[in-house]
């Protein structure tokens, strides 16, 4: 595998470098649909590191991996994989994300 | 498989020096993608970067780069162009280096209208030094030099570019990447001086003392002070007055090059043709 893991580890809409990421937050922050969050993580400087949660709610806009300034997330070519529609439950959810300072919502209360 | 970014980037430099969340990180993926999508080939570019944090740009793209002293990307890159007139040149540089330091050599390369292509990546501060004041830190922040708050008034990049004679002139936010990529590929299209200044954020010098103390805080403070050209155009002065306009500034595809202009002094020592006279250029003033 290569450093950078552009390669699809196996049917993904949006995967993940984590050797890379440096936790800013902003791919989380820019998701239109809540696919994203962010887990703790005591090894990393800011303790926290990037996770796909809802990679089901994909919609492949590519917000993600253009925002992201250290080359960490991937998002499928659009041939590739068969992206889901931007629904109301995906927005809510995104919304509950930035509420809960980008946090995973499967993480509340941990910092 | 996503985009292939290894095609040009020196991997052994990864990962990136920049702090967590700095703009340059995505300035540097729009350049890989914008040089991607116009199919040029790794060695007709020459990147040319200066000090600073932007000075690290060279570091990471895999074409030929030269990492120049405190200001004087133009002057380097200047005679790069003018000894390999079929390359693309690339200069990357700061506010700070760019308009304090490297300034005269930024308005004397847009006077020229030679055919570089000049990346300004604005983040309002002297951010590798930590927070002194620089040419673009809007008044009333604060910044180590300042700490009462800048009384400093600022430079506007482009309206300067455009004043000195640039034929492209360009502003964008790394907020929309996509669009930024676009500009770029226009701006390296163009035949003639093309300044593309990035506005871009530095949440960890800038943003700690001025109330935004994440890349997501300042990224939206940059959102909240630019506004596309198209709606810029149709507001009342009063409200253009905090604003900045994003987009195509101005692009003249008339303007005579430098290099062309230089390749005409070259045939006259030759004894090709007679000397140049004020007919070979369309603006005579």
């Amino acid at each position: 595998m290569s450093k950078f893991r552009t390669q699809n580890p196996g049917n993904q809409p949006v995967w993940v470098n984590t050797s890379n990421c440096k936790a800013c937050d902003i791919c989380v922050s820019v998701c239109p649909s809540g696919v994203l969050g962010m887990v703790y993580e005591p090894t990393s400087t800011l303790g926290a590191m990037i996770s796909v949660q809802h990679p089901e709610a994909c919609i492949g806009c590519m917000e993600c991996e253009l925002a992201c300034p250290d080359f960490a997330i991937y998002v499928a070519e659009k041939g590739e994989f068969k992206f889901a529609k931007l629904t109301d439950e995906s927005k809510a959810r995104q919304a509950a994300v930035i509420a809960n300072k980008y946090r995973s919502l499967s993480e509340k209360g941990a910092r | 498989m996503a985009f292939n970014y290894e095609n040009y980037l020196r991997l052994e430099k990864m990962p990136t020096l920049w702090c967590w969340g700095c703009g340059d990180g995505v300035i540097l993926k729009a350049f890989v993608r914008a040089i991607d999508s116009l199919g040029i080939n790794k060695d007709d570019v020459c990147v040319v970067s200066g000090i600073g944090c932007s000075g690290r740009f060279s570091s990471y793209v895999d074409f030929n780069t030269v990492h120049t002293t405190h200001g004087r990307t133009i002057a380097f890159a200047t005679g790069i162009k003018l000894a390999n007139p079929t390359k693309h040149v690339i200069c990357v540089a700061g506010d700070g280096d760019a308009l304090a330091i490297g300034g005269n050599h930024t308005i004397h390369g847009c006077r020229r209208n030679i055919d570089i292509t000049f990346i300004i990546i604005n983040n309002f501060i002297y951010g590798l030094t930590n927070s002194q004041t620089s040419p673009t830190t809007p008044q009333g922040m604060w910044t180590v030099s300042q700490q009462a708050g800048n009384i400093d008034p600022t430079f506007n990049v482009a309206n300067l570019a455009i004043a000195a004679g640039a034929s492209f002139v360009a502003r964008e936010t790394v907020n929309d990447p996509k669009k930024l990529e676009k500009t770029m590929v226009k701006a390296l299209e163009h035949k003639g001086f093309a300044l593309l200044e990035v506005l871009s954020n530095c949440h960890i010098n800038l943003g700690r003392k001025n109330k935004m103390n994440s890349a997501v805080e300042n990224l939206s403070w940059i959102d909240s002070i630019t506004v596309s050209k198209k709606k810029y155009d149709t507001l009342a002065p009063e409200e253009q007055l905090n604003l900045l306009p994003t987009g195509i500034l101005k692009q003249d595809t008339e303007a005579a090059e430098y290099c062309d202009m230089y390749a005409e002094v070259v045939k006259v020592h030759q004894g090709k043709r007679k000397t140049i006279t004020q007919d070979d250029f369309k603006k005579k003033i």
